[in-house]
């Protein structure tokens, strides 16, 4: 992995992060282009989950930097103020307002101010709801906007959750196991919404479902306890023997 | 949820408040001592007490039943506002106390002989009640600020609360404070003027907590339909989803935290006033906690409940301590237990869950129909890697 | 403050319990004033162990007394003097009464028997002799007891120099006594006597004196009395002892030196510098009290808080009647006491009307009116009932209120807090509402000093048994197959359960383990404090503290949290002066805290978002 001579979205260099001696992060130096889809994968513990707790500001790393587009440090802010710079994350679990409507889910996240004395005398403006028409359609959702969240199926609300992110139209969309828990023709349409969206927002998607990774992967990223073991296409992974070493666990070094 | 059956609320809720705040009085004032439609001065007074307790509740639910936050400080701020306005009328006392001194009694009985500087601004009812907007607020704002910045919340944040009113009951227990110790304040005579033991007056006061608790039911119901109160209920239900939507749910919990606090304490400035008395004991851990069952019992997550429920549990109180003196605190252990266990919805969502339950119990009727699995209870299992 | 206020009045009871064992035996001699009582009851506390030694050389001694008593005038004060070493407690007496003019001497045949009048008297005013040399009462021919008036008979005379002599071996007397305690408490008044003829008293002794306690004692009170003497050097070289031996009881003598304009300044300086060196070991000292009464009170609240760490910190359940478990655990103390005493009972009466006839309910058991160490044992039985009574409540509540609520955490507290009002009322009701006394077995009575601090036993068995519980608890987390299964139902109650283990039986038994704990935190309280119907409302609040600060589900951060809440506790107690400032600093500085380390000490990461 050579230093990067272009501008990146996202760029993690040297990061280091250790809960109690268990170190989850070591030396990870991650880059990602502007508009890429990126996956990545690795077993569990190799620290996908707190890769993205250190991107959204949720955990602080030890050591290491953290930028967002042009020199936008990231290790010094919190979570909402880099949500606000454009980094949207999707949980594994759908996390939605169950005793919202689904349009009110929407609304909620909907890109603008999100100051307390703006809540208090907002309105809610036609082209707003344009706005959220357009992702209800986005989503397959427009039947059910009126509807509570809390109602909607399982798959449905991983699809309105991936749509409350995409009405805050952001820069970098992390996804988090979209196809978790998904039937195989919720998760191929899973699949197709997530590249759909490709070119227009940069797209980390973490995931362990293999045949969902074929479908959309382009470029993967296998980490391994707390750092990047190889990147490639999801054949060229496939084949690298350190990658089999790791999941099969054929040859053991140590 | 509905917007029909809300506005419905609006209006049943006004024609109520128009009842208790022109009828009753009206009975009180204007019949016959014996008459039938006679309300007497004490009923009066008991329910200027459940009205304030109403606000107290609300205060409570605006917390618990809309944000997710249980606060168990809301009798603190309740009574800061209450002494406060207990200040005010020791002030107005003036030389009428048992010693017949130009300061309060028990300030006497310390053995003082000035006021101390503290004391004296609190002639002015104005200053009282700015004191009381601004001691609660302050001091929530502090609290709030804190506990919220370091994402203290759902069961800490209940501890902590009652941790803080248990301090602050501690203080006031305090003589060395000169606010009156484990006594309090007591024997007022005048409140602007009007002798407080005047039928007249408590009319007043009754008016006044009337039209107080309805402006803070159209606040609180305004708030919750603006898109703070969506983001309010969405905190609620899932914090981290609103964090990571970009709003800094500290401040908006801060706002809350505090409005909350002053509804309280304005509550407590009403309070005073009409039972003529404050001591520590009302910030004591057990003050926050019947507020929260007044909630519960209520129905939590409405403006409506909070009400009802301050009404339905007090009354009961006020009888059950008459007839059954040792028997109330287990009567109302019993049906705190049993609400919380089997009524999460209190009084309010009592319709619809009765409902629920003759819907299982005609579905079990009709058991020979096979029922249509939806597709989306089978969740498919986890793929491996 | 409960807690202080009941440690005050154990303080007490002590002082009387030490009476009553002075005057316990002193039934055969009851002839002395109420001042001499209050005397003796003092010098004599712990006579019980003097008594089997007495029993063998008593008749040996009466014989030499009555010998010195009727002895002749010449050689009288040197038969006196001898009988200085004997440590008895008749000579004692009778040599006081001699001064009092109460010793007489009954001459019939020509025989001369010396006697003392029993205190008693009958309706003429006429008592009992009492027979110095065998210590039987005085009987005619007829074995008929003789009473007398003390003007019937003559009393034995001292003059000035026998008096001086009587009055040496009285205090040789008490320094022979056998109970160490004794001796260290007459050397302490020698020491303060400012009588310069009482060193040789005491070298005497410290020629003779093995036990180290006494040895300093002596010392300290030599170089007491050395501080009166008229050579400055002498007064220096003592000076200098009492700083090395840190006497505190010196404190006040060398600061009167200090401060006396007649001494060379040479003493004034050297009992300066004494005076600043042992304000040293006084703050020390005080510190060390604190610190211990501060691990004292730690130790309580850590076994409060061990119970709560495991309801609350492992599974989740915020119990607002875990106080009243505590009360549980008292109360049993107080009934199992009950039990061995006079028995317990109690009714109530409902207010409902059954067809006319009132409704109430009632329980009475027989006591077993045990004395002696049989009553005091009581204490051991009361310990493993008060954790089962307790436990079988928490499994009562665990199944029929705590189990629908799993899920719902604030609501448990909720439910809780009105099975805490429910109970309260029952304690009121079967118990009254005044607290109920507990009276501890004289074995966690009185203390022991080390190095001037003094421990109660009450405190250090409290810290010894917290120490024990936990070793005991952490044991059956981490060594045992019902601890694993605990461990797995309370980090993922779903998964444990897909893996067939009986989830509702183990969050049963850990609810009732965690009860049962408090139980036994009750039946400690039940020692140090009051016991009434809020008795656990006072530690609910600081015990959900003490979960939080320590890290909730960390058995370790609980007793770090706890033993530093209640050490910081008293010693802001100390530091402020008023044990409410005390405990509110201690509140704020806890909500500070937790700005820091919002998790706690230790607190367990969970990778899950909520």
């Amino acid at each position: 992995m050579n230093p990067p001579a272009k501008q990146f979205v996202l760029m993690l260099e040297g990061v280091n992060k250790t809960f109690d001696g268990f170190k989850a992060i070591t030396d990870l130096n991650f880059y990602m282009d502007e508009g890429e889809l990126r996956t990545i994968i690795g077993p569990n513990g190799a620290g996908k989950s707190t890769m993205m707790d250190i991107i959204t500001g949720r955990t602080k790393p030890d050591t290491g930097k953290v930028e967002f587009g042009i020199n936008t440090d990231l290790t010094s802010m919190n979570v909402p103020e880099i949500n606000r710079l454009g980094i949207g994350r999707k949980f594994q679990t759908p996390s939605v307002y169950i005793h919202h409507t689904v349009f009110e889910n929407l609304l909620l996240s909907l890109k603008g101010p999100r100051g307390v004395f703006n809540s208090l005398f907002a309105r809610t403006t036609s082209e707003q709801r344009d706005r959220i028409e357009a992702v209800l359609k986005t989503i397959g959702l427009a039947a059910k906007a009126d509807d509570l969240a809390g109602l909607l199926s399982h798959g449905q609300k991983q699809w309105l959750e991936i749509g409350m992110l995409l009405a805050q139209q952001p820069k970098l969309l992390l996804v988090d196991e979209p196809a978790a828990g998904m039937s195989d023709e919720e998760t191929h349409k899973t699949g197709e919404l997530l590249l759909s969206l490709e070119g227009k927002h940069s797209i980390i998607v973490i995931e362990h479902d293999m045949t969902f990774v074929r479908q959309i992967a382009r470029k993967v990223t296998v980490l391994h306890q707390g750092h990047v073991l190889c990147e490639g296409t999801v054949d060229d992974v496939q084949n690298d023997e350190r990658v089999k070493e790791v999941y099969l666990g054929r040859k053991k070094k140590n | 949820m509905q917007r029909k059956s809300s506005n419905l609320e609006i209006w049943v809720v006004l024609a109520v408040a128009l009842f208790v705040i022109i009828v009753f009085p009206s009975l009180n004032a204007f019949t016959a001592d014996g008459s039938w439609l006679h309300v007497s001065n004490f009923t009066i007074t008991l329910y200027g007490k459940y009205l304030c307790y109403a606000m107290l509740a609300i205060s409570v639910d605006l917390l618990w039943g809309y944000t997710g936050l249980l606060s168990l400080g809301q009798a603190l701020f309740f009574s800061l506002g209450g002494y406060m306005m207990g200040m005010y009328l020791m002030r107005m006392i003036g030389d009428l106390g048992q010693y017949h001194q130009p300061i309060p009694d028990f300030l006497v009985f310390l053995g003082w002989s000035t006021l101390p500087t503290f004391w004296k601004p609190f002639a002015s009812f104005p200053f009282a009640l700015l004191t009381a907007v601004l001691l609660p607020g302050v001091l929530s704002g502090i609290f709030g600020y804190l506990a919220f910045r370091s994402r203290i919340r759902g069961v800490y944040f209940a501890i902590l609360t009652q941790a803080l009113t248990y301090a602050a009951c501690l203080l006031f227990f305090r003589n060395s404070l000169l606010l009156g110790g484990n006594n309090g304040f007591t024997d007022f005579k005048f409140i602007l003027g009007y002798d407080i033991r005047e039928a007249s007056t408590k009319r007043g006061l009754f008016i006044a907590t009337g039209i107080a608790l309805l402006l803070v039911y159209l606040l609180c119901k305004w708030l919750t339909k603006t898109k703070f109160g969506k983001v309010q209920r969405a905190i609620r239900d899932s914090e981290n989803r609103v964090m990571f939507s970009g709003y800094s749910t500290a401040n908006f919990k801060l706002f809350i935290f505090v409005l909350a606090s002053l509804i309280a304490s304005l509550a407590g400035v009403l309070y005073v006033p009409q039972v003529g008395i404050i001591n520590p004991s009302e910030m004591s851990p057990d003050k926050s906690l019947e507020a929260v069952v007044w909630v519960s019992v209520g129905g939590r997550g409405t403006l409506i409940g909070p009400i009802i429920g301050a009404f339905a549990v007090n009354g009961m109180k006020s009888w059950a301590t008459r007839s059954y003196p040792d028997m109330w605190l287990l009567l109302l252990g019993t049906m705190f237990i049993l609400v919380t266990v089997f009524m999460p919805k209190g009084i309010v969502g009592l319709p619809a869950q009765l409902q629920g339950v003759y819907q299982k119990f005609t579905a079990k009727k009709m058991k020979a129909e096979p029922v249509s699995v939806t597709p989306d209870a089978a969740v498919q299992p986890v793929k491996p890697e | 403050m409960d807690q202080k206020r009941g440690l005050c009045v154990h303080s007490v009871s002590v002082q009387t319990r030490r009476g009553e064992q002075g005057r316990g035996p002193k039934t055969s001699a009851p002839f002395y004033k109420e001042p001499i009582l209050k005397f003796l009851s003092i010098l004599l506390c712990g006579i019980l162990s003097v008594l089997a030694a007495q029993a063998q050389d008593e008749s040996a001694v009466r014989e030499k007394l009555a010998h010195a008593v009727l002895s002749g005038s010449a050689d009288q004060p040197k038969l006196v003097g001898e009988l200085a070493d004997t440590g008895s407690k008749i000579v004692h007496d009778v040599l006081i009464a001699w001064t009092r003019d109460g010793v007489f001497i009954f001459e019939t045949n020509n025989v001369r028997i010396p006697v003392l009048l029993e205190e008693q008297t009958d309706a003429n005013g006429n008592a009992r002799a009492i027979r110095i040399d065998d210590g039987k009462f005085l009987v005619d021919d007829q074995k008929k007891e003789l009473h007398f008036a003390a003007t019937d008979l003559n009393a034995l005379d001292t003059d000035a120099r026998l008096r001086t002599v009587i009055q040496q071996t009285l205090d040789s007397l008490a320094l022979s006594d056998p109970d160490p305690d004794a001796r260290e408490n007459a050397i302490l008044k020698l020491g303060n006597s400012h009588k310069l003829n009482n060193i040789s008293v005491l070298q005497a002794r410290l020629a003779k004196e093995k036990n180290p306690a006494v040895v300093r004692a002596i010392n300290e009170a030599i170089a007491m009395l050395q501080l009166g003497d008229a050579d400055p050097q002498v007064q220096i070289t003592a000076a200098q002892q009492l700083a090395a031996l840190k006497s505190i009881g010196s404190l006040d003598m060398l600061k009167a030196l200090a401060e006396n304009k007649s001494s060379p300044p040479a003493v004034v300086q050297a009992a300066k510098i004494a005076t600043s060196r042992i304000n040293e070991h006084v703050v020390a000292v005080n510190f060390f009290g604190t610190i211990f009464r501060g691990l004292s009170l730690g130790s309580i609240l850590l076994i409060v808080t061990l119970g709560l760490a495991i309801t609350f910190g492992l599974m989740g359940i915020i119990n607002m009647a875990h106080g009243e478990m505590i009360a549980i655990g008292a109360y049993t103390t107080y009934v199992v006491q009950n039990l061995f005493g006079s028995g317990f009972a109690f009714s109530i009466n409902l207010p409902f009307h059954f067809f006319g006839h009132p409704v109430g309910f009632g329980l009475s058991l027989p006591g077993m009116n045990a004395t002696g160490w049989w009553y005091e044992s009581y204490f051991l039985f009361a310990l493993p009932l008060s954790f089962l009574m307790a436990a079988l409540a928490g499994l009562a509540l665990e199944r029929s209120v705590i189990r629908f609520l799993y899920r719902r955490p604030l609501e448990s507290l909720l439910a809780t807090w009105g099975v805490s009002l429910v109970m309260q009322q029952l304690f009121r009701m079967v118990f009254g509402a005044n607290n109920v006394q507990v009276s501890s077995p004289s074995w966690l009575l009185g203390h022991f000093t080390l190095n001037d601090v003094s421990m109660g036993y009450n405190r250090v068995f409290v810290i010894v048994f917290a120490v024990l519980i936990v070793i005991g608890t952490w044991m059956l987390l981490t060594k045992t197959p019902l601890g694993l299964l605990i461990r797995a139902v309370m980090q993922n109650r779903d998964m444990a359960s897909c893996m067939g283990v009986r989830t509702a039986r183990v969050n049963m038994m850990t609810f009732a383990f965690g009860s049962g704990l408090a139980g036994l935190a009750g039946a400690f309280l039940s020692q140090i404090g009051n016991v009434g119907p809020s008795l656990g409302q006072s530690y609910i609040v600081d015990s959900f503290m003490t979960v939080v600060v320590g890290g909730v589900g960390s058995i370790v951060g609980t007793v770090y949290a706890a033993v530093g809440i209640g050490t910081s506790d008293q010693v802001l107690q100390q530091v402020t002066g008023s044990p409410v400032t005390g405990k509110i600093v201690v509140l704020v500085c806890i909500i500070l805290f937790l700005q820091w380390k919002p998790g706690g000490l230790f607190s367990i990461r969970s990778r899950s978002l909520d």
